[in-house]
């Protein structure tokens, strides 16, 4: 069904807005600059966060003050958008995290407090749902890949398998829900969030000296990379992987990413372009007047900014060389 | 000091058997001692390289998990490790140094799944941080060590005390016991010696009386 695109128009307006407030990459130099945590603070405290940094008891406290900032925005644009079932997709992600934990502490037999209270279904709702075995208000495929989990776990115990089966539903049904809402942007952008996760964790496996056995278990389904194509790179040496996937368009980035691993064996510079990719992607929606793509960039902006900040304040509290900090650091959305 | 005794015959033979006694403990416990702090340089400098290399492989571990805790947020962190794969099982049974006993670990990694080739990573790929494998691996890889640390310096420890002991002991033999022993039998000697020239001297005396008399 057509939709009127001017309905963003309000939305889109309001996200502008917020975006001048995104804090910019000389910031995040200032911060990594500060002589401590507690400096790098007062820097954040002439931001947005100002409010919340003053009700920080301790610099150690920072993760509350981020986790709430990301119920925040969530809520925001959920509330601002007119489309928030859309938006309930990026949020999936925080429901299937959830599960993960109150699964993990379900079979563990203890309480937990890991739960990030961002995703669609209501916490209790899901505690409830999982601890009572019933899983009939779990939206379509999660449903399922509940019921396996509770099946598998039983027989195997083996706690890697519910996060293999709720990341592998987890991004089936984000694919889903794109087609069902018609938006060749968010299957775009899940698609590369696969393509990359799938890449990433071929390295991984790699490295972990585990067989294609193993990596045809954990490689997510629906990526633009073939998966037979990336199973196959198992038994080869990681550089093949560079003239392998020369024609994808990840090409760049699996070059500089994959030498950096050989060479220094951190799969940090991976994981920084993996999300500037990311950004990329988004940023080419950014300037569309009506439409999902600023609102979707912004979301993204705001964790990318939310990782940052975990990254400097973290490496700043353990005194971390100024240069471990700043490789980390992904580039902003401005 | 000598120690008060009667200076008799018997009392004199009861201490010299004493001494010899207490010779013989002398030689041996010195023996001991020697075999003992033997044993505890070679643990001793066992226990510095394990402990330097532990120390080191360690604070790498840790610091590559700070990168890893510092990528992700610390929710995904603890959901990531809530469930471990692996679990412990530790006997203590003991060893046997120089009738030291020390604890020896036997200790076997048991997997929680009934999978056998279940990995030491429990977690999924999606939601985490490539660092996070490589300080978990480092982790996992100096367990052993880490074992093998904990029993060599509990075993120092233990040898350290003993040869303390020990050492107390020989020392006490050696300046106490011993010089003692020697002076009560010099002691007792003398005083025998001297009653019984007095009784020599008495019977001479007795024998000139007796013949003046004659």
């Amino acid at each position: 069904m057509p939709i009127d695109d001017t309905i963003y128009a309000y939305s889109v307006g309001r996200v502008r807005a917020l975006e001048t407030r995104l804090l910019d990459q000389s910031r995040f130099e200032r911060m990594i600059d500060a002589a401590s945590g507690e400096e790098a603070l007062k820097v954040l405290s002439e931001t947005d966060y100002a409010a919340a940094v003053t009700e920080l008891n301790d610099v150690h406290d920072f993760e509350y003050m981020l986790s709430a900032e990301l119920k925040n925005i969530f809520d925001l644009i959920r509330d601002i958008s007119p489309r928030p079932e859309m938006i309930a997709t990026l949020a999936l992600r925080y429901d299937v995290h959830n599960l993960k934990v109150l699964f993990k502490a379900k079979y563990l037999g203890v309480k937990t407090d890991l739960l990030i209270p961002v995703g669609t279904v209501d916490l209790n709702k899901l505690e409830y749902a999982v601890n009572e075995d019933d899983y009939r208000d779990f939206p379509g495929d999660l449903r399922q890949a509940a019921e396996n989990i509770n099946e598998d776990f039983l027989v195997n115990r083996d706690p890697q398998i519910i996060d293999l089966i709720l990341d592998q539903v987890l991004y089936k049904q984000l694919i889903t829900l794109a087609g069902e809402y018609n938006s060749a942007f968010l299957e775009g952008l899940f698609i590369r969030q696969i393509d990359l996760t799938n890449l990433k964790t071929l390295i991984r496996v790699k490295r972990m000296g585990l067989d294609r056995e193993f990596l045809k278990k954990v490689l997510l389904p629906h990526g633009s990379l073939p998966a037979d194509r990336l199973i196959s790179l198992t038994d080869e040496p990681l550089e093949s992987m560079i003239t392998a996937l020369n024609m994808s368009e990840y090409a760049d980035l699996i070059e500089e990413g994959v030498r950096e691993w050989l060479e220094k064996g951190t799969a940090s510079r991976f994981e920084k372009l993996a999300d500037d990719y990311i950004t990329a992607y988004l940023k080419k929606g950014k300037w569309k007047a009506f439409a999902l793509e600023p609102l979707v960039g912004y979301l993204w902006a705001k964790e990318i900014e939310i990782k940052n900040i975990r990254i400097v304040m973290v490496g700043k509290i353990n005194q971390l060389p100024a240069e471990a900090i700043k490789e980390r650091i992904r580039n902003v959305y401005l | 000091m000598e120690i008060r005794v009667n200076p008799t015959r018997m009392e004199l033979n009861r201490l010299k058997k004493r001494l010899t006694m207490a010779q013989r403990g002398h030689k041996l416990l010195k023996d001991k001692r020697d075999e003992l702090i033997r044993q505890f340089l070679i643990l001793v400098r066992k226990n510095k390289d394990l402990r330097e290399h532990v120390e080191e492989e360690l604070s790498a571990a840790f610091s590559k998990f700070l990168l890893a805790r510092a990528v992700m947020p610390a929710e995904s962190l603890e959901e990531a490790l809530m469930y471990p794969t692996k679990t412990l099982s530790l006997e203590i049974s003991e060893q046997n140094i120089m009738s030291v006993y020390a604890p020896k670990f036997n200790w076997a990694e048991e997997d929680t799944g009934s999978e056998e080739d279940s990995s030491i990573y429990p977690y999924g790929f999606a939601d985490t941080s490539a660092e996070l494998d490589i300080s978990i691996e480092t982790l996992s890889s100096i367990l052993p060590q880490l074992m093998e640390l904990a029993e060599v310096e509990k075993a120092v420890q233990l040898l350290a005390e003993e040869i303390e002991k020990t050492r107390r002991r020989v020392n006490a033999l050696e300046y106490v016991l011993i010089p003692r022993l020697e002076e009560t039998i010099k002691y007792i000697t003398m005083k025998l010696e001297e009653s019984e020239r007095g009784a020599l001297t008495r019977l001479m005396k007795i024998k000139d009386v007796v013949r003046a008399k004659m």
